[in-house]
């Protein structure tokens, strides 16, 4: 006869990564919207409209179009690694999420139990992301490498290289926030930011800023968006490592690409802006709402400056990367050393 | 020498600060809650163009009625793409101004480029190019305009002052597509 609380923990994990995964799954739908929205009104556009109200069943429709759409697959492609590219890019998008903090504790009404708002509290949730996060990049690899184009190729090549070079420098910003933080664990590192603003990683001056810095140019490049989305160069390389593709597999590496842009904005909260954590006291506001702002707040900065900023050339995106992110880094990460002996 | 090291290190401290990074993102932000400039063209606005816009060609009649074109061919003669066809013809029952009409007025609207030399070249000012824009459809028919069909009044009024945008209904019937401007609501277009 196993132990009952053990089959309710069971469960109430099962129903969190029921629902963290739904929501997942859905949400590049919002987000396509939201970020034509945003790059019509950038450029005094109206953006999506003629589809349902103020466009809103835009996303339906290209998801129909995209069921619909027939799926390609290159005679002269790697047919196996060609099916399994997009499933290795979408996948590690969504593991991700296991080591993510939402929130704190949440008492369920009525039945008086308390649930964690995050699905496993790891002592080392921050190396999981980033590992985790660094996997999505062999779906690209394997998309580029396996559709027999050399346009795909050139695009896969170039995430590859874009991602080692950019993430030793967003390993090195994360180790400065576990200096900060003292801790390796997602939760530990937002419980460290409690209080108020001041306490904030971000805030941490003077190294703070520059950590955050260098996480966000790092991420953007390793999420492959524009100014660093050299892998998809429509200039020169067609539409680099998902050139080959079309209908659902394409749209696997779409919802691949838009989580990750969510890992990296929900990566931006928990390390540098305290989480869930209220920037100072409000009353009635529940946690989960602060972070949910916060999350909004960066997914609309990650889309601002992608129709602001133009594409970097290739040997500046190496150059950023090397001589520039990695020495501020290294002298950063000597700074911090010294302020938190 | 110190003048332009002190530059660099201006350069440097502006590198650092992001500032060309926030002045981009600000322009960008500017746009972003100015609203937008798209005209809800057709099913609720339309662009009433000035009165100097060239559009479809409009022939014209005096008070009396009278169709003002003489056939004196010279608009035909001025055409740089030779796309308007006049072949005149006696009359001398009151249809024109004189008793000389045009059996035959046509132009090809597919090799007119709207210059306007047309109406310059015309000694009675019976040729205009008018304000009718929407000249597109589905099939070749509507390229070739006939006199009949350009004495018929525009749907804009000589009389209206024009550059507004209009409110607007999109009627589709098989008859054809067709964006009624109501010329009585109109606003300054918004940028
Ligand atoms: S507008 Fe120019 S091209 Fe067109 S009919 Fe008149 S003269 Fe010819
Ligand atoms: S439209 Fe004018 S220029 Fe042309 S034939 Fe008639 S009168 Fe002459």
């Amino acid at each position: 006869m196993p132990d009952i609380s053990l089959i309710v923990a069971l469960a109430l994990m099962v129903i969190k990564v029921f629902i963290v995964t739904t929501i997942l799954f859905v949400l590049p739908l919002p987000l396509t919207y939201v970020e034509r929205k945003v790059a019509g009104h950038i450029q005094v556009r109206l953006g999506p409209w003629r589809v349902g109200p103020h466009g809103l069943l835009q996303p339906f429709a290209d998801m129909i179009k995209l069921i619909l759409k027939e799926d390609i697959v290159p005679d002269k492609a790697d047919k196996f690694l060609f099916k399994l590219a997009p499933l290795m890019a979408m996948l590690p998008a969504f593991v991700v999420y296991a080591a993510i903090p939402f929130g704190d504790k949440w008492t369920i009404p009525f039945i008086d139990r308390e649930v964690t708002l995050y699905i496993a509290d790891m002592n080392v949730g921050i190396l999981y992301v980033l590992a985790i996060s660094g996997l999505g990049i062999y779906g690209l690899i394997f998309g580029g490498w396996s559709s027999n184009s050399k346009y795909a190729l050139i695009g896969g090549l170039r995430s590859s290289a874009q991602m080692i070079s950019y993430e030793i420098a967003v390993s090195f910003s994360a180790i400065g926030v576990v200096l900060l933080s003292r801790s390796l664990s997602l939760l530990e590192i937002v419980k460290s930011q409690g209080g108020n603003l001041l306490h904030w990683n971000f805030f941490y001056l003077p190294v703070g800023p520059v950590w955050f810095a260098i996480f966000l140019i790092g991420s953007l490049a390793e999420i492959n968006r524009v100014p660093f989305d050299l892998p998809e160069d429509e200039g020169t390389l067609g539409a680099g490592f998902h050139t080959e593709y079309s209908g659902m597999r394409f749209a696997f590496f779409m919802l691949a690409e838009y989580l990750a842009l969510v890992t990296v904005s929900v990566m931006s909260v928990v390390l540098f802006f305290g989480g869930w954590n209220a920037p100072f006291n409000v009353p009635f506001v529940p946690p989960i709402l602060w972070f949910l702002g916060k999350v909004i707040l960066f997914i609309y900065f990650f889309m601002w400056v992608r129709f602001t900023l133009p594409r970097y050339r290739y040997d500046q995106l190496m150059t950023i990367g090397w001589k520039i992110l990695i020495p501020v880094s290294l002298v950063n990460l000597i700074i911090t050393g010294l302020m938190k002996i | 020498m110190s003048g332009k090291e002190r530059l660099n290190i201006f350069e440097l401290i502006k590198k650092v600060v992001f500032t060309d990074f926030v002045k981009g993102l600000s322009i960008t932000l500017g746009y972003n809650v100015r609203g937008s400039m798209t005209l809800k063209y057709p099913d609720q606005e339309k662009w009433i163009p000035y009165k100097r816009f060239r559009g479809l060609h409009t022939l014209n009649r005096d008070e009396n009625g009278r169709e003002l074109c003489v056939a004196c061919e010279l608009c035909s003669k001025a055409c740089p793409t030779q796309c308007i066809t006049v072949i005149p013809m006696e009359d001398d029952t009151g249809r024109g101004i004189s008793d000389r009409v045009a059996k035959v007025w046509k132009v090809d609207l597919v090799r007119c480029l709207f210059c306007g030399y047309c109406e310059d070249a015309c000694p009675t000012r019976a040729v205009r190019l008018g304000r009718d824009y929407e000249l597109a459809c589905s099939d070749s028919s509507c390229n070739l305009k006939q006199r009949e069909e350009l004495l018929v009044p525009q749907s804009v009024p000589e009389s209206f002052e024009g550059g507004v945008v209009a409110a607007s209904t999109f009627e589709a019937s098989p008859a054809g597509l067709r964006v009624k401007a109501d010329l009585t609501k109109t606003k300054k277009r918004p940028w």
